[in-house]
């Protein structure tokens, strides 16, 4: 059997960077081909090569047996291969239908759209997915996992018979993910060759046929079944050692006055009657579906979205928080955001232009002065621990790995001092080697006094992380579980309350 | 940097009045002037937008600050300071009509142009101040050495000055986050808003001290000195920022890419009027070398994009 797509022996180097060093994959046609390895190690890298995004400094991509070399990924796409890339690529202005078909909308650049029957095709797409919006609606109204479904939709509407897929699921949850798997199961039974990039290595085990794990730009293997393999052997390829499996005890309940109080707040997004508060040293999670109105409150919370009841607290009394900006000197309130390309950074300016943006303030002397050496003292041992990959402080964050840009993004709040943090899935796309880093390092924050809000859609995490969980489905807190990090427990009185509400839901 | 050299040592060779010291001096002082035009256009380009009224703002503080001390006899040390600070707030009332209204700088300035002059023209009659004090003068013609124009060392100054303030102070750091992506900006703690309006206020404040460099020049403060609405200073305004490598989408500066762009105009210009080219093909010239630019604007775009950077 020829293989659906080969790459052999390709290497790229970036400047002060070799991104990739003699990598080969060999794709199959009917399998899920899993490939893995560390924030930095190439992955996303080897994909663009094989779209024409980047061109190889040596080696070559077959397709079929034959070599190809692509200028830009129009010709990888006739050419029959789709691809999901790990950054947003749509155009926010355009509807979600003319997204979903835009590769179909150049044909002819002179014949009338048919917009009706654009949308009818692209909402068949998106409720194979399980998503059901309005395909009219402006990409630019959707939450961050809405995006991450309309693009994938997108390269499935190409039914191409190679699909690659870079961390399709980072900022899925679980429940969508396996919509995906069903999916992803028809078409490689259907003969389509699949590859699939993720850190979440669950998945990974329960989707995948085979394995190509990358480390330092060099494969650690190349194609192996997975089931020859378990998660330490993976894991030991993919950082060079075993997993650390550090399982915290539960903390005791904090006895200090809360540092932020909501009181029946209810917001223009929707939000009715959210009460709750957060102590200085406690870590309260925030769990729900994509859609459940968790990222909203937060920003109801900065002032971005206008409150219509209710009353919110800091340190006991009644706080007016107008922007982000009063949010974080007046009251001392980090937020990280989910959407780390549109708010979290700067992807023109440098690793340490967006570092120590949030501490220039602080740092800078009575006529506003600031030397780089200053901002430099002060954030690089968080990104020295979360071992953040790059040539210098001074390269363009856009030019760092995906994972390498979360960390930057997140660890710009953790080294700004704040009184609470509301952290917006701190994890995604981040390898499972730096994960337990962070993880230790908003415990440390927590220990040190700081009040934490976590928001995660990412199961296993809330239950490692959170001292305890609220449950928020509907734009509505559904109740309230103490975690005694009994993941079984845990896990099914967090979905009980979730599916209790689905089915009220559905009898309304 | 090439592109000067070349530009002068091609104009050198081919005509013997072009390096003669008077020629080099009053190229210099061209370029200083030009460049502080320049600086104040890519003052206002950092936030992505633009200022058509730097000409109506620089001659209107050119005005006041000739009616400071022409008609209340204030010193240097109080008028100065005096213009600069009315061209600020000109550019403040700007950023803050495009705060507030969300219309695009384009329009609101285009606004602002024809009503600054407007007012200017009706308060001083057209007419202009011609009994500056002699110092004045004076800065125009003074030649720092015995060669270099003193204009061109006060926008050499502007230029350091500039730099270290988008590198290390924080409103020059902010100004540049708000410029390259305001939501990012926002969340992460800077007034957005705020900054642009900070940023229209610098432009204001350095179109007014570009205003005062030419006064200098002629000895006097003349209100056509910039044309009809102050037009005349558009094209310098974008070809030195712009050909220096300024982003003309926001977020990323060259100041002293400005001060070459303004130099390698200079020399083009002067060589071909010596040359004794038609004023209407240097016109023609300079659009050209504008339309270049751009175009090299939006490669630069097209770059970072296919990087992911914006
Ligand atoms: N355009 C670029 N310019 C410079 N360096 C780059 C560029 N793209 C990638 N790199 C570098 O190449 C290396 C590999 O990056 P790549 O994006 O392939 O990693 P990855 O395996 O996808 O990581 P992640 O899990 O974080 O997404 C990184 O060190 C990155 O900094
Ligand atoms: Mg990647």
């Amino acid at each position: 059997m020829t293989a659906a797509l080969e790459v052999l022996h390709a290497s790229k180097s970036f400047p002060g960077v070799k991104a990739l060093d003699d990598v080969s994959l060999t794709l199959q046609p009917g399998s899920i081909h899993a490939l893995l390895g560390e924030n930095g190690a190439g992955k996303s890298t080897l994909i663009k090569i094989v779209t024409g995004l980047h061109r190889p400094d040596a080696g070559e991509v077959r397709l079929n047996g034959q070599a190809v070399g692509f200028a830009n990924p129009r010709q990888a796409v006739a050419a029959g291969i789709g691809a999901v890339h790990q950054e947003r690529n749509l155009v926010t202005r355009f509807s979600i239908g003319e997204n979903i078909m835009l590769e179909r909308l150049g044909a002819h650049a002179l014949s009338p759209i048919d917009y009706g029957q654009i949308h009818a095709e692209a909402a068949k797409w998106l409720a194979l997915l399980d998503l059901y919006i309005d395909p009219r609606r402006p990409v630019s109204s959707l939450s961050v996992a809405q995006m991450q479904l309309v693009e994938i939709g997108k390269a499935l509407a190409l039914q191409t018979r190679v699909l690659l897929l870079d961390e399709p699921t980072a900022s899925l949850t679980p429940n969508e993910s396996q919509v995906l798997f069903g999916i992803l199961r028809r078409l490689r039974d259907d003969g389509v060759a699949i590859v699939f990039v993720s850190h979440k290595l669950e998945e990974v085990f329960d989707l995948c046929d085979t394995v190509t794990v990358l480390r330092d730009g060099r494969n650690a293997c190349s194609g192996v079944p997975l089931k020859d393999l378990d998660r330490q052997a993976v894991v030991k390829m993919m950082i060079g050692r075993d997993e650390r499996i550090a399982k915290r005890a539960p903390r005791p309940r904090a006895e200090t006055a809360p540092y932020l109080e909501l009181k029946n707040v209810a917001t223009s997004a929707g939000h009715r009657d959210i009460s709750f508060s957060v102590r200085p040293g406690e870590i309260i999670g925030l769990y729900g579906l994509v859609g459940a109105g968790r990222s909203e409150l937060a920003k109801a919370i900065l002032g971005q979205i206008r409150r219509t009841g209710g009353e919110i607290r800091v340190a006991g009394k009644p706080a007016a928080i107008a922007s982000p900006a009063d949010a974080l000197h007046k009251y001392g309130i980090g937020y990280v955001s989910e959407d780390r390309k549109q708010e979290g950074l700067i992807l023109l300016h440098s690793v340490l232009g967006n570092a120590g943006i949030t501490v220039w303030r602080r740092l800078s002397n009575a006529l506003g002065f600031l030397r780089d050496r200053t901002i430099i003292d002060h954030t690089a041992p968080v990104l020295r621990q979360l071992e953040v990959k790059t040539p210098s402080v001074y390269q363009t964050i856009g030019n760092l790995s995906g994972g390498n840009q979360q960390k930057v993004s997140v660890a710009k709040w953790i080294a700004a001092g704040v009184k609470l943090l509301i952290i917006d899935e701190p994890t995604v796309g981040i390898d499972i080697k730096t994960k337990a880093y962070l993880h230790d390092l908003i415990h440390d924050l927590a220990e040190q006094g700081t009040a934490i809000l976590l928001i995660t859609s990412d199961m296993p995490e809330m239950v490692d992380v959170a001292d305890h969980i609220l449950v928020m489905s509907g734009f509505a807190i559904k109740g309230e579980v103490e975690n005694d990090r009994n993941y079984e427990r845990v896990s099914q009185a967090i979905m009980g309350f979730i599916h209790d509400n689905a089915s009220t839901g559905a009898a309304a | 940097m090439v592109l000067i050299a070349l530009a002068f040592a091609v104009f050198a060779s081919a005509l013997p009045g072009f390096t003669t010291p008077f020629s080099l001096f009053a190229i210099g002082r061209q370029i200083g002037i030009d460049t502080m035009i320049g600086l104040a256009m890519m003052a206002v380009i950092v936030t992505g937008g633009l200022d058509l009224s730097v000409g109506a703002i620089g001659v209107s503080a050119a005005m006041v600050f000739g009616w400071l001390c022409e008609r209340l006899g204030l010193p240097l040390a109080v008028s100065i300071p005096g213009a600069l600070l009315f061209g600020a707030l000109l550019g403040a009332i700007n950023g803050y009509t495009v705060v507030r209204s969300g219309v695009h700088s384009f329009i609101i300035t285009l606004a602002s142009m024809s009503i600054f002059f407007g007012v200017m023209i009706f308060l001083t009659k057209a007419e202009a101040f011609r009994g500056l004090p002699p110092e004045v003068a004076g800065l125009g013609r003074l030649k720092l050495g015995g060669k270099v124009s003193a204009l061109l060392a006060v926008s050499l100054a502007a230029c350091v000055a500039l730099s270290v303030f988008y590198r290390f102070t924080t409103l020059g750091r902010r100004m540049l986050a708000a410029g390259a992506n305001p939501r990012a900006a926002e969340i992460s703690g800077v007034r957005t808003g705020r900054m642009i309006i900070a940023c229209h206020a610098l432009t204001g404040a350095l179109a007014a001290l570009a205003g005062l460099m030419v006064t200098a020049r002629t000895g006097a403060a003349v209100p056509s000195m910039a044309g009809q609405l102050g037009q005349d200073w558009l094209l310098p305004a974008f070809l030195a920022p712009v050909l220096g490598g300024t982003l003309l989408s926001g977020g990323r500066v060259a100041v002293f890419g400005t001060l070459l762009g303004a130099a390698f105009v200079n020399v083009i210009t002067s060589g071909l009027l010596q040359l004794r080219v038609g004023e209407f093909w240097i016109q023609a010239c300079l659009g050209l070398i504008l339309l270049a630019a751009v175009l090299a604007d939006r490669g630069r775009h097209t770059i970072l994009r296919r990087r992911g950077l914006v």
